[in-house]
């Protein structure tokens, strides 16, 4: 079992010995049951940190954005930031690592151990409250979750309310970590790519039905981009403004200001969009489902980055987020990669 | 008479070998379809699946990938980038639902004039009972 007492005490001690510049974890939201990101300066500070299965955010987006804003101040802190990770966001650290983005002793990393569940995914669980409100919620013995609500408790198996992502995990306890917390004992995971079944067996005109009915809700909030660890780019291929060409404009301004995207939110643009997205992430999405979570239109995002994790391991061999020595799947060739769809 | 449908081939050719093979099979006056608009890159290893993408929603009917043989890229590994992307973009472009007659990637060699023909007659031939594009195709 994971006692969150360990972790207040080591996050009170790098705090205090000032190894860290400041702790990122989990805090009690305003807002009832789901927390919110905590940012810890103080180390007595450190007993709002709590970690339950509703810690469902992937933290290590903030790495990237503390990069970003030590890249623009003129005499930064280079001591690490100190983060509590899942088995899922340590291997968003991996591929960070892996990419050279962020170096490993910019990095504590807190790891926290999921055992044998996971976290919880939010709609599933309104919709067994049925309009209640959720106080507290609790993994008992049995690998039921004990929602307290007024007036009682409602208990439901786990496999009900996970999110869809843990019940394909494979990696539910971190890969790369400073402290572990909790058991490092492997769940059984038959059928990692269960979700996309469904998906494949449908013809390709059904294939193509569902992603247009599902794109052309895209508003192009861009919230998949945002809280995607991995969507670091300073500028982004979709960001292109609207350039005017005159007369003294050189060839290379004309070719980096490419428009390749248009902004307005229509399927053949969304499209495009998600696909190029899609593409980017693959070899490198470690399935934290973040992007599925924080669409605004419920669009099942995750499926498109899941497809792509299949078919690197597939067709390559290769896992995202396990090896932080092992080159990229776009950067990387053996000989005996597939080629028979080559004429 | 009806008119018949014309598809139109994006073909993203590298430089030093399938642009070369097209250009063999021009100077041998060996005939093939006029349907193909080719488009030389240094190396098909440097094709982004965004040109890709791009091709089909600027209405492209097909697109096609080509580059040297395995060993024979100039850049020495070019091809062997480019084999594992188009491989992974084919996979995509499959799951999103178009048919995926409709990207395709060969090996022409600066000798393979005849091969160059060949691919380009098939890739008509498969696309004409599909009729146009119109799933990626920009529509603002």
């Amino acid at each position: 079992m994971v006692n969150v007492e360990d972790l207040r005490k080591e996050a009170k001690r790098i705090l205090k010995e000032g190894k860290v510049k400041y702790v990122i974890g989990y805090e009690r939201g305003q807002n009832g049951l789901m927390p919110k990101p905590a940012f810890i300066k103080d180390p007595e500070d450190v007993d709002r940190l709590i970690w339950n299965p509703t810690c469902v955010h992937n933290l290590t987006k903030f790495l990237v954005d503390e990069k970003k804003r030590k890249a623009g101040e003129k005499k930064p802190d280079e001591r690490p930031v100190g983060i509590v990770v899942k088995g899922c966001d340590s291997r968003a650290i991996i591929v960070l690592l892996q990419e050279k983005y962020i170096n490993r002793e910019d990095v504590h990393i807190l790891g926290i151990s999921c055992e044998q569940t996971g976290v919880i995914d939010e709609k599933k669980l309104a919709n067994k409250l049925k309009g209640k409100k959720a106080e507290n919620i609790e993994l008992d013995e049995k690998g039921n979750f004990v929602i307290s609500v007024q007036g009682g408790t409602i208990k439901v198996p786990a496999e009900e309310l996970l999110a869809e992502r843990c019940l394909e995990c494979r990696a539910n306890y971190p890969v790369v970590y400073d402290l572990l917390l909790g058991d490092k004992t492997k769940k059984k995971v038959e059928e990692p790519f269960k979700s996309l079944e469904k998906m494949e067996s449908l013809s390709e005109k059904e294939r193509w039905a569902f992603w247009t009915e599902q794109l052309a809700k895209c508003i192009r909030c861009y919230a998949c981009r945002s809280v995607c660890p991995m969507c670091y780019c300073d500028e982004c291929v979709v960001d292109t403004i609207n350039f005017a060409v005159t007369a003294d404009t050189t060839a290379s301004e004309k070719a980096g200001k490419i428009k390749w995207v248009e902004k307005s939110p229509v399927p053949s643009e969304n499209f495009v969009y998600h696909m190029v997205r899609a593409m980017h992430l693959a070899g490198r999405c470690i399935d934290c489902g973040e992007c599925e979570r924080v669409c605004p239109l419920d669009i099942p995002l995750r499926f498109l980055n899941k497809k792509l994790e299949k078919e690197a391991k597939e067709l390559f061999g290769y896992d995202a987020g396990f090896d932080p020595d092992e080159p990229s799947l776009v950067s990387s060739f053996k000989d005996e990669d597939p080629e028979d769809f080559i004429r | 008479m009806a008119e018949q449908f014309e598809p139109r081939i994006v073909a993203f050719l590298c430089k030093w070998c399938s642009s070369a093979g097209s250009d063999l099979a021009g100077v041998s006056r060996m005939q093939y379809p006029p349907n193909v608009i080719p488009i030389t890159v240094m190396c098909s290893g440097s094709v982004s699946p965004l040109y890709i993408f791009d091709a089909f929603n600027k209405g492209a009917d097909g697109v096609l990938v080509s580059g040297c043989h395995p060993g024979d890229c100039h850049y020495i590994k070019g091809n062997y980038y480019a084999r594992r992307r188009i491989a992974i973009v084919k996979k995509l472009l499959d799951f999103i639902g178009l048919e995926p007659e409709r990207f395709q990637m060969s090996w022409v060699s600066a000798a393979e004039g005849k091969k160059y023909t060949q691919i380009i007659s098939d890739f008509v031939e498969e696309l004409k009972p599909l009729g146009p594009q119109t799933k990626l195709r920009r529509n603002i």
